[in-house]
């Protein structure tokens, strides 16, 4: 387990409060971006996996770079999966990034079947357009979130290869990898306290950056 | 839609970013983080790093330079290369900032770790990486460590064909470093079409860039030190690539406040 904190303290803040992000470390993931992304935009980033430090943060991100069976495993190996679900049920606000995003679903089918975090309703499931999704590409926000709308139509950076399909009432903002009109699929899924980006926003330059802000910030009290 | 992207290379050697020349000459360049810093404030759709010389000394991958860029708080999306030698050293680079990881020598020494790798980080993650050239129409892998090529033998093609990587990295290395040299013929020869490619090694001019980057078959364009030789680079090469499906010129600094 380590730690890093922010260093500028003109930006990131709630008031007066600097906002404190706890990443979960379990082993799976591409921490040292986002923390390096969180810390950029003057927030507080805590690198741990100690369930008193990420419960202290105000807001919980569960990166993820990997396959869902294995970062499933590695959440039940370090207790995490009671604490995230238990969090949630409390508000506290939480980000899924890439396969972390994913890991919010009820399941996936990935690698054979697993059980999710269930933290919003939907299923895990091969793209069907294509073998991968990698690269840039336009976002089109679904609904009048003002979390993600200022995003709409802007380019983030994807790597994936497995789709959230969500309910329409959770389905945030959808991508498509060609331009065929039936074929988007969920690339941002909120329920409440809980945002889902399939994208990686701290790769994806000016405009994942800022909508990674609005989302954290949007999220809070 | 997606879109096709543009790929700066930092070429290290001995812990220096080096001008590379057909695998053979090597000139310095400068610190490899002050490369990776300004292709990501010039808004580059990708950076690769690849180490050279690390598989060659089995040095195992360079973490420390992956934590020296990762201090730069960099926001483009890195991919790593260079003495991967199995899943754990895969894990470790991800965690020291790498989205992606390319792989030569592992592929050629064992390529099932390819798949122990797949498994761990998924092969979203994962781009095979050949230097190429075409012998009597038929491409031939140079193995950079001893310079001895041949063909591409059936256990790696297995590995390549069965999903185990997402893309392959076609490297022109005879024509590295030489201005409008890539070799387009090794497109048109690769035998595993199901594969996006990566084109790399003497791409320098916005209409090769545009020949390259129409073939369907192209998802990505990597262009090494013609991107550091003069300021903004990234910017006038994009605008000069109008009307390819890229994603727009976009300066990726400074960041919102």
């Amino acid at each position: 387990m380590s730690g890093m904190s922010g260093m500028n303290g003109m930006s990131g803040m709630n008031g007066h409060r600097r906002i404190t992000a706890g990443l979960v470390d379990y082993g799976a993931g591409n921490l040292a971006s986002v923390a390096r992304a969180l810390t950029g935009l003057g927030y507080r980033a805590r690198i741990s996996r100690d369930i008193e430090t990420l419960g202290s943060t105000d807001v919980l991100v569960l990166p993820g770079v990997g396959a869902f069976p294995a970062a499933m495993a590695a959440l039940h190996q370090h207790r995490l999966v009671d604490f995230i679900q238990g969090q949630a049920r409390r508000g506290q606000p939480i980000i899924g990034i890439c396969l972390g995003m994913q890991l919010l679903a009820h399941s996936s089918a990935e690698q054979g079947f697993t059980t999710g975090l269930g933290l919003i309703p939907g299923q895990v499931l091969p793209l069907q357009t294509a073998r991968w999704h990698i690269g840039w590409n336009s976002m089109e926000v679904t609904t009048d979130d003002p979390l993600l709308r200022p995003s709409d139509g802007l380019s983030m950076y994807f790597n994936h290869s497995f789709v959230f399909h969500a309910p329409a009432e959770y389905t945030a903002a959808v991508s498509r990898v060609d331009d065929a009109p039936d074929r988007a699929f969920a690339v941002a899924v909120r329920r409440n306290n809980i945002v889902g980006l399939q994208f990686h926003p701290e790769k994806s330059q000016l405009a994942g950056r800022a909508l990674l802000k609005n989302v954290i910030e949007g999220l809070l009290p | 839609m997606i879109q096709k992207r543009l790929i700066g290379v930092i070429t290290v050697k001995q812990g220096w970013a080096v001008q590379s020349i057909g695998y053979r000459r090597h000139l310095p360049m400068g610190k490899p983080e002050v490369v990776a810093e300004n292709l990501d404030r010039w808004g580059v759709d990708e950076i690769l790093l690849q180490c050279i010389d690390r598989s060659r000394q089995g040095l195992g991958p360079d973490l420390a330079l992956l934590e020296r860029i990762s201090r730069k708080g960099l926001a483009t999306p890195l991919t790593y290369q260079g003495g991967i030698r199995d899943a754990a050293d895969g894990v470790a680079v991800v965690q020291a900032g790498a989205e992606r990881i390319a792989m030569d020598s592992l592929l050629r020494d064992n390529p099932h770790r390819a798949a122990e790798l797949a498994s761990r980080l998924g092969a979203q993650a994962l781009i095979g990486a050949l230097p190429l050239a075409l012998v009597g129409g038929v491409p031939q892998w140079l193995d950079h460590r001893n310079g001895r090529a041949g063909p591409i033998p059936p256990e790696v093609a297995a590995v390549l064909k069965g999903g185990a990587i997402s893309e392959l990295l076609v490297v022109d290395w005879q024509h590295e470093g030489q201005a409008n040299g890539f070799d387009e013929a090794l497109l048109d020869q690769w035998p595993l079409p199901s594969l996006p490619l990566i084109a790399f090694g003497g791409l320098s001019e916005a209409a090769q860039l545009r020949r390259v980057l129409s073939r369907p078959a192209v998802a990505a364009a990597a262009v090494g030190n013609f991107l550091s030789w003069r300021e903004h680079a990234v910017q006038r090469l994009k605008g000069q690539l109008l009307g390819m499906p890229l994603r727009a010129p976009a300066y990726a600094q400074p960041c919102c406040g």
